[in-house]
């Protein structure tokens, strides 16, 4: 294989047509005669609807039918089985209890005003603690408790590790609601057909899971519901459940016989869409005088709101960075994940990764310092090896842990001795100009001062944290595989037909390069279909960072199948042995025989075009050898590889204002093999402002149940003025199982950020923060408390 | 789904004329960059709509040494970032118009809309009333001048009559260095939760004249009078400036919100006073 396509910096094949703003969005869908719904949310967070009267509602012009409880089928959907279209019981603000379908959707919102509800208030609980406590009230009664379920796992013997330890350290952690913010909000048709067969045009990550969903709740077969995938507007976790107005849509397109749109406005998204889940967490850690970890013992309450979702199994990621994350002789993890009366709360980046993640690595850092050791030299020495399997039961195959730290630490030096990198290191996506303002320049990179001028209330720190990430899927359904075809025409055009789900993450340039190489031609030879239902072979859906590994494994066999049908029919026409054969530039050459060669196509047309001829055309399934974890013990291998990461981040803090600045994030990440090398930086770069707003700005603030900040400006995304200089660095250990060697990347980035920066801002002025984010106003507080300290 | 009659005025008094017609009901619109949030929230349900972007007497920028700066409502925050008039005798005004929202918003938004729009933390109020600006309002019967410190009445309420708009601002001579500070989470593309301005002239060492103008602290941006005598007469020591800013500090009771709380709004006025007089030294 001469043309190695595998390693090369190939730009995203979709987007040429995003950026001239020609991709079909789930917004941009119009079909003929399509109609609008709106849908009205509860007034109170938990009540009865006691009366409703649609009737004006019904009159005004332009709308066609209100919805009701009255219309739900009987069936309940969801991970939990606990919900339903239309509630008769609100649970919380978010709950959908009427909707309307109009010609247009400013006159179903003003429908929605017509309405008229009466409630019968029922006692709210908006504490987790309240929920747990003697006698509260049930959320949902035929639940028994609203303790939805207790995570319990353990290894090793805690007390002989306590005993053993020099050094023990104990915090107490609060973690907030944030959102995934997508650029495009929530959105769906639904059109039912004269068979009285379902198609949604959808936003999902989960299509095949989402048809047996919505079978589910709507009470039709699988069978008659088809999912056309649009181009995905950022998912990051939001599409991995499905969400009441999904079959709402449904429902109103069955009720009117006509298309139903229903798309959320930003203000509903933060309201009504899935946020992560808020934690409180104990962490109790310990280490020899040695620095050798000796155990750890975390427990979790984790506020799961109204409805459980796929984000309550959040807990055993959470646990896996727990017992797994360097090697922990002794470990427990417990977590409650609770029903109260607020928002709900699902999967998101990382899925538990960045919450345990910041409290692990705190104390990691806690422990280092404890014992005067170097931090980096610390998780060096207790670091994840290669081969090795972990007491949880992972099995790590390949492991570039230690390199990872060893590169940040390069970093580190640059950062100690105030050097900084050349600013438009690459001219592909190199940080912009974004204004001139009173003739200074402002960069998406932020430029630090150089030391001698820096003012003295400003202080700087550096701070570390790794990260372990599932790296080869992760196996929470019975199945983790990935269907795949790769057919050959009679151009020698290739079209792969993937189960996966491109979100934006680069997953169809990535494949398209495995088939490509595979194969011998060009990436422009070749087309990726992997958006529909009814065409694509089955894949659990697009999460855990498994697409390159999962579905690159089954698009690998399906192009090796297809190149043994080209090599069958090729070794007939020029007179050779199949193994004699190599594929390569649009051409099959015998290899050792210079110029004995045959076109691709030609080898097509002779295989189709005569009587009994076959088509090219492969198939790949792949299912990685894992385990479900075991439901009592939580042991088990539930992924194929593991990749692993570390960031460094170099941080200013104003300690008049406790503002904090990144100056830089350094990252490296064992990735396996880089399939593209700057698609896995992109991944690098877009998680590391997904952790880097976790860290310091982002927080869906709920009182009450209810957000106070459903918008832009209160819900603070990192923007690309606040982005520090991103260094990454691609370790490659070549993963066994992997295509080529890789594992995924797509949720490492942010991971260790939070954690960090907040090591970081230790080191600047000696503060540890322990609720997230670390606002301006936290961070001024926690000085003030140390200062106050230190006066007594 | 809200109809609305909309105007698009060529001259002053024809817009003047379509105001006194509908006797005020109707929306003024500049930029559109708080407007027209405000009605796709259905915060406001304008009746109609005029649109005051053709009238050209509200285009003025102009600078006289002995009258000072005139400019018109319609001066976009980029025009005040660009303008080497502006740079050059204002610096403060292009550095606070820098400092808010994006390039894209800036292309849009107006100073005048900043104004009228009487936010508490709107960012060009705190500079241009430690400048002294005065601000020029006309109706089609009447032109009045007011200080623009006695503009702002309360969140979003302002003296503007009905029938009557913000035809322009006039500054006079700088006089001192004026620093703007404001106080946001983000670097950018952020709201102020604090935001400071500070004047001082200085003469012979003493301080001569003061101003301390806040925002986002009160119902309207608040000038504070007795920090700014406390440097008045004074030779500005640091001892005097930390002073004057804890005064400063103690006399507003800004509130708590999501963006912050009281006590941290107070902090930071102390901080950003302090700094920003140092600024002007
Ligand atoms: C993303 C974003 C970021 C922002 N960031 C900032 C920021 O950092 N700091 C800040 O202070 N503001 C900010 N704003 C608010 C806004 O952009 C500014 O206040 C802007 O200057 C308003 O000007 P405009 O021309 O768009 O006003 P418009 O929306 O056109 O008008 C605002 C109000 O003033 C009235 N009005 C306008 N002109 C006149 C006139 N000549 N006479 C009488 N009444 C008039 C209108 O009727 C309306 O009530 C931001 C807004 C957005 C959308």
């Amino acid at each position: 294989m001469t043309d190695a396509l595998i390693g090369q910096r190939v730009p995203k094949l979709d987007a040429p047509s995003k950026a001239a703003g020609k991709t079909i969005y789930g917004h941009d869908v119009r079909l003929p005669s399509m109609l609008h719904g709106r849908i009205l949310y509860s007034r109170y967070a938990h009540a009865k609807i006691i009366r409703m009267d649609t009737s004006r509602a019904e009159k005004l012009r332009g709308v066609k039918c209100v919805l009701t409880p009255k219309d739900n089928p009987p069936h309940r959907f969801g991970y939990g089985k606990d919900n339903k279209p239309f509630k008769d019981i609100a649970r919380s603000l978010r709950d959908e209890i009427a909707g309307v379908v109009a010609t247009d959707a400013d006159i179903a919102e003003e429908a929605l005003s017509l309405i008229e509800v009466d409630y019968e208030l029922l006692p709210n609980i908006f504490s987790p603690r309240e929920a747990l406590s003697e006698g509260a009230l049930l959320i949902h009664p035929e639940h028994k408790s609203n303790l939805f379920q207790r995570y319990n796992y353990s290894h090793g013997d805690l007390a002989q590790g306590e005993s053993e330890s020099a050094v023990v350290v104990e915090e107490k952690f609060l973690l907030p609601y944030v959102s995934h913010v997508c650029m495009e909000t929530s959105v769906v048709v639904a059109q039912f057909d004269h068979r009285d067969h379902l198609t949604l045009w959808s936003t999902t990550q989960i299509p095949f899971l989402l048809q047996r969903d919505l079978s589910e709740a709507l009470g039709i077969p699988g069978s008659n519901v088809r999912i056309i995938q649009t181009a995905v507007g950022g998912a990051f976790g939001r599409g991995l459940d499905i969400y009441p107005y999904e079959p709402i849509a449904a429902l109103m397109s069955r009720k009117t016989g006509q298309p139903v749109r229903v798309a959320f406005s930003r203000e509903e998204e933060f309201l009504a869409g899935p946020a992560r889940q808020p934690a409180e967490v104990t962490v109790r850690a310990g280490a020899k005088a040695d620095g050798t970890l000796t155990f750890r013992d975390a427990s979790c309450m984790l506020d799961i709101g109204a409805y459980v979702s796929w984000g309550t199994v959040t807990p055993l990621v959470m646990m896996e960075t727990t017992a797994s994350l360097y090697q922990v002789p002794h470990a427990r993890f417990t977590a409650d994940c609770v029903y109260t009366n607020n928002l709900i709360t699902g999967a998101m980046r990382g899925y538990g990764n960045p919450q345990s993640t910041f409290f692990i690595e705190t104390l990691m850092d806690r422990l280092a310092e404890a014992l005067k050791m170097d931090p980096v030299n610390f998780r060096i020495m207790n670091a994840n090896v290669p081969n090795s399997e972990t007491p949880q039961g992972l099995v790590i195959t390949s492991c570039g842990l230690k390199e990872c730290l060893e590169a940040v630490a390069a970093s580190a030096d640059s950062a100690r001795m105030n050097v900084y990198p050349e600013r438009s290191r690459r001219n592909e996506g190199g940080r912009l100009v974004l204004s001139e303002v009173e003739g200074m320049t402002v960069t998406a990179n932020i430029k630090p001062s150089p030391f001698n001028l820096q003012p003295p209330h400003i202080k700087r720190g550096i701070g570390f944290a790794s990260t372990l990430n599932v790296g080869g899927g992760a196996r929470i359904y019975r199945s983790d595989g990935c269907g795949a075809t790769v057919k050959v025409d009679d151009f020698g055009h290739v079209t792969l037909v993937t189960g996966s789900t491109e979100i934006g993450q680069g997953s169809e340039t990535a494949l398209a390069q495995i088939v490509a190489q595979t194969l011998g031609v060009k990436i422009e030879n070749i087309t990726v279909l992997n958006s529909d239902t009814d065409i694509k072979p089955w894949d659990v859906g697009v999460h855990a960072s498994r697409t390159t590994f999962i579905a690159g494994n089954a698009a690998y066999l399906a192009a090796v199948d297809a190149r043994n049908q080209i090599f069958e029919t090729a070794a007939q026409l020029l007179g050779v042995g199949v193994d004699q054969l190599s594929a390569s530039a649009g051409q099959v050459t015998v290899r050792d025989e210079a110029g004995k060669s045959i076109s691709l196509e030609q080898v097509a047309r002779r295989r189709h075009f005569k009587e009994g001829g076959k088509v090219i055309l492969g198939e790949g399934w792949y299912d990685p050898p894992t385990q479900l974890v075991d439901k009592d013990t939580y042991k088990g291998n539930i992924s194929a590889a593991y990749g692993f990461g570390a960031q460094m981040a170099e941080v200013e803090v104003d300690i008049e204002t406790g503002k904090v600045r990144v100056l830089r994030l350094a990252c490296a990440n064992d990735v396996g093999h880089a399939i593209n090398p700057m698609a896995v930086e992109g991944q690098i770069e877009g998680g590391a402002q997904m952790g880097l707003g976790y860290a310091l700005t982002e927080e869906l603030i709920v009182k009450d149940g209810k957000v106070l900040n459903p918008d832009l400006l209160d819900y603070r995304l990192f923007t690309s003025a606040d982005m520090p200089i991103i260094e990454t660095r691609i370790i490659e250990t070549d993963d066994p199982g992997g295509p080529f060697g890789a594992k995924g990347v797509g949720e490492m980035g942010g991971t260790p950020t939070a954690a960090a920066i907040a090591n970081a801002i230790y080191d600047a002025v000696g503060v540890r923060m322990t609720q997230l984010p670390m606002t301006p106003e936290r961070v001024l507080a926690a000085l003030d408390e140390k200062e106050k300290r230190a006066r007594v | 789904m809200n109809s609305f009659d909309h105007f698009t005025p060529a001259t002053l008094t024809e817009a003047l004329s379509i105001l006194a017609e509908r006797n005020g009901n109707a929306s003024i619109i500049a930029g559109g960059t708080d407007l027209l949030l405000r009605v796709k929230n259905h915060i406001v349900k304008p009746a109609a709509v005029l649109n005051v972007k053709r009238v050209p007497e509200l285009r003025a920028l102009s600078f006289d040494s002995n009258e000072g700066l005139r400019v018109g409502a319609l001066t976009t925050l980029r025009d005040l970032t660009r303008s080497p008039l502006i740079r050059d005798c204002y610096p403060v005004l292009a550095s606070a118009a820098g400092l808010m929202a994006s390039e894209q918003i800036r292309s849009l938004a107006t100073l005048g809309g900043n104004l009228c729009n009487a936010s508490p933390s709107a960012d060009l109020a705190p500079p241009l009333i430690a400048l002294d600006a005065v601000a020029c309002l006309v109706s089609l019967s009447s032109e009045r001048q007011i200080p623009l410190a006695e503009f702002f009445t309360g969140p979003g309420r302002s003296v503007l009559q009905k029938g009557e708009l913000l035809k322009e601002i006039i500054v006079p001579p700088p006089q001192g260095k004026t620093a703007y500070l404001k106080h946001s989470p983000r670097a950018f593309m952020d709201i102020a939760i604090v935001g400071a301005a500070v004047r001082i002239q200085q003469q012979g060492g003493k301080c001569q004249q003061a101003r301390i103008v806040l925002g986002a602290v009160a119902p309207t941006p608040l000038r504070v009078r007795s920090g700014e005598e406390s440097l008045e007469g004074q030779t500005l020591t640091s001892e005097v400036i930390r002073q004057a800013a804890k005064i400063s500090a103690e006399s507003c009771s800004p509130i708590s919100d999501v963006r912050s709380a009281a006590w941290y709004r107070k902090r930071m006025v102390e901080v950003l006073v302090r700094r920003g007089i140092e600024a002007t030294l």
